[in-house]
């Protein structure tokens, strides 16, 4: 895949194309701020930008804002943004407009650089990678919502990690579960949130955001 | 003073408003006195009876109530004329019932520092309106020789004024004489501006004394103000740690790991050899110099919060700073008592903080540390031989740190002409 790399501290943005290009992927950019992310993007039209929220010059969200137009701008641009804490705020905002294609990770999330170009891959593919925390912290945040209540223990094991943006078969290796289980519990979601029986694709972002949203 | 400012004083605007205030305080002072003594002398008379007590009470509320309005007169004056704005006195307290609301007037200091005002103003007031007469004499006796032609030559003569009580009004009948007038009227003008001024000058320091807020109020409301900068300098102290873990140590961390994580899927690829002994001696070459990083940045970091050379006192720790300085620098510190904590670190910090602005700004070659201690206070001094010119701007470090000492009531001055050499003076009191 085509990346765009933004990330201020140049030891881990060294790493990041590094670690990129041994595993094949093109890395088109590297900068270390927002306003060369943004003319990056649009020169390259990359397939996915890694993005740090906090950059030059107020070092607060510059990377957030960044992060939205490029949504808007490239809707075919996957961003992955990441951050050294979660700011619950911070993934409203992001998830406002819809969760393809999109992914918020801790940066601890790095050292495993396996499943960190995993998460990238997914998110370059239109599909979702939220960190636990997020999840965590959302779902919190939310509180007691209708039709959620009603999932059992289980059920709401397995929606988390759909919010974290996997697949079944992966859920289902987490869990030690079957993939017959874990197709089950999905259903059983989907039809206790009222989700209308559509492509499956579709129904599971709609249910991971009733999730995250309320 | 200069000659030609006497001789322009006269000329000023300046002098021209103090007679004006001068001119418009005198009635305001004498209506003020008499509306204050008889009302008391009134009161303290009917205290000799029970019912008379009473009244003499009211009379006195009222006294006091009178005072207070007089006062902001007095200010508004002032702050109209002069330009001289007095710092407002704490507002009224009202208290609940009779007795509460009679209480309270009389315990109104600044009612009573008012009333206060209104008795000792009037001998300032008196000299004041003297001083107008100066000038009034001045002009009428300047004027005199166009009188004594329009005139005609007045049987009898023309009145010449004299400023002093003593000198009579001689009539001038002759046109040699009214020049006499003419050179009298001048010493009086160029005089009159400085009578005026006398007056001005004491009935401001009884302004300050008796019209502003109490020195117990300018305490409260300096202990505010620092107190405010302490929590701000709290804050920022700690969003700068914060900021500084976030770029420092955090991100080399997740490089340390990123590194080590890379190293350790090419090591675990291959079932043989490894392929690439190269890229995984410089990922453990990358998180090796990642973790030398982290440690000296948080040991920077720990030293940023705590000195540890501080525990063996300042001079120690002060004698760690020079010779970690950038520049040479020449210390001498003899403190025979030992102020508390709070005070060397800050002392400390002012002192890294001189050091590190010398060092970047001055350009000087060599600096010198002096540490004394005065009745306790401690004096440290930083000099250098750069090119001077350091001053104290917003948002500046110089800024910073007088706001810093101001919050232990210490003193920060500056002596730094262009081209140097700068010598700044930090006086810390023996316990914040």
């Amino acid at each position: 895949m085509r990346v765009v790399i933004a990330e201020d501290a140049a030891v881990l943005r060294e790493l990041l194309v590094l670690m990129l290009t041994e595993r094949g992927h093109e890395v088109c950019a590297a900068v270390p701020d927002a306003e060369a992310l943004r003319a990056a993007v649009a020169e390259h039209r990359p397939d996915v930008t890694v993005v740090d929220i906090r950059m030059p010059p107020t070092h607060t969200d510059e990377g957030l804002r960044a992060a939205i137009d490029i949504r808007g701008a490239y809707p075919g641009t996957g961003v992955l943004l990441f951050s050294q804490y979660i700011e619950t705020r911070y993934a409203t905002r992001l998830l406002a407009a819809g969760s393809a294609g999109v992914g918020y990770l801790l940066k601890d999330r790095v050292a495993n650089v396996a499943e960190f170009t995993d998460a990238l891959q997914r998110i370059a593919d239109g599909g979702t990678a939220l960190d636990p925390d997020v999840v965590t912290q959302l779902a919190a945040a939310g509180g007691r919502r209708a039709g959620l209540e009603s999932l059992t223990a289980r059920e709401r094991d397995v929606i988390a990690l759909m919010a974290e943006g996997r697949s079944n078969a992966s859920i289902a290796q987490t869990l030690v579960v079957s993939h017959g289980t874990v197709e089950k519990h999905v259903a059983s979601i989907f039809t206790k949130l009222g989700l209308p029986a559509s492509d499956d694709a579709n129904r599971r972002v709609l249910a991971v955001l009733r999730y995250l949203r309320g | 003073m200069h000659p030609r400012a006497v001789l322009r004083a006269p000329f000023t605007r300046r002098a021209w408003f103090e007679a004006a205030y001068c001119l418009a305080a005198f009635p305001l002072a004498v209506l003020g006195f008499v509306l204050t003594l008889v009302p008391l002398a009134l009161g303290a008379a009917l205290t000799a009876t029970l019912v008379g007590a009473v009244l003499g009470l009211v009379l006195l509320v009222g006294v006091l109530m009178l005072a207070r309005r007089s006062a902001r007169l007095h200010r508004a004056l002032a702050a109209r004329l002069l330009g001289e704005r007095t710092a407002p006195p704490p507002p009224f307290r009202r208290g609940h019932g009779i007795g509460g609301r009679i209480d309270a007037r009389l315990r109104d200091v600044t009612a009573w520092r008012a009333l206060g005002y209104t008795l000792a103003k009037l001998p300032v007031a008196a000299l004041g309106a003297y001083g107008v007469a100066w000038w009034i004499t001045a002009l009428l006796n300047l004027t005199l020789p166009l009188r004594w032609f329009l005139g005609g030559g007045t049987p009898g003569g023309i009145p010449m004024l004299t400023p002093l009580p003593a000198g009579g009004t001689p009539h001038i009948s002759t046109w040699p004489g009214t020049l006499w007038a003419v050179a009298a009227g001048a010493a009086t003008l160029l005089a009159a501006p400085w009578l005026v001024r006398a007056a001005v000058a004491a009935d401001r320091r009884l302004r300050h004394a008796l019209l502003g807020p109490g020195e117990l109020t300018q305490r409260v409301r300096a202990l505010e103000e620092t107190r405010a900068l302490a929590v701000d300098d709290a804050t920022a102290r700690l969003r700068r740690l914060e900021r500084d873990l976030h770029d420092g140590p955090q991100v080399r961390l997740v490089a340390l790991a990123m590194s080590l994580d890379m190293a350790q899927e090419k090591l675990t690829d291959q079932d043989g050899a490894i392929s690439d002994p190269d890229g995984v001696r410089r990922l453990v070459a990358t998180a090796h110099r990642s973790a030398a990083e982290t440690l000296s940045e948080l040991r920077d970091l720990s030293r940023g919060l705590h000195p540890p050379a501080l525990d063996d006192g300042l001079p120690d720790a002060l004698a760690t700073l020079a010779a970690r300085s950038a520049l040479p620098v020449e210390l001498s510190a003899e403190i025979p008592v030992r102020p508390t904590q709070a005070i060397e670190t800050m002392a400390y910090y002012c002192a890294a903080e001189l050091l590190a602005n010398a060092a970047k700004h001055s350009g000087a070659r060599r600096a010198v540390v002096t540490l004394t201690q005065q009745d306790g206070a401690l004096r440290l001094r930083v000099t250098d031989d750069g090119s001077g010119g350091a001053r104290v701007t917003a948002g500046g470090g110089l800024e910073g740190l007088r706001r810093r000492i101001r919050t232990v009531d210490g003193r920060l001055h500056i002596s730094s002409p262009e081209g140097g050499p700068t010598a700044i003076t930090v006086v810390l009191p023996p316990h914040a």
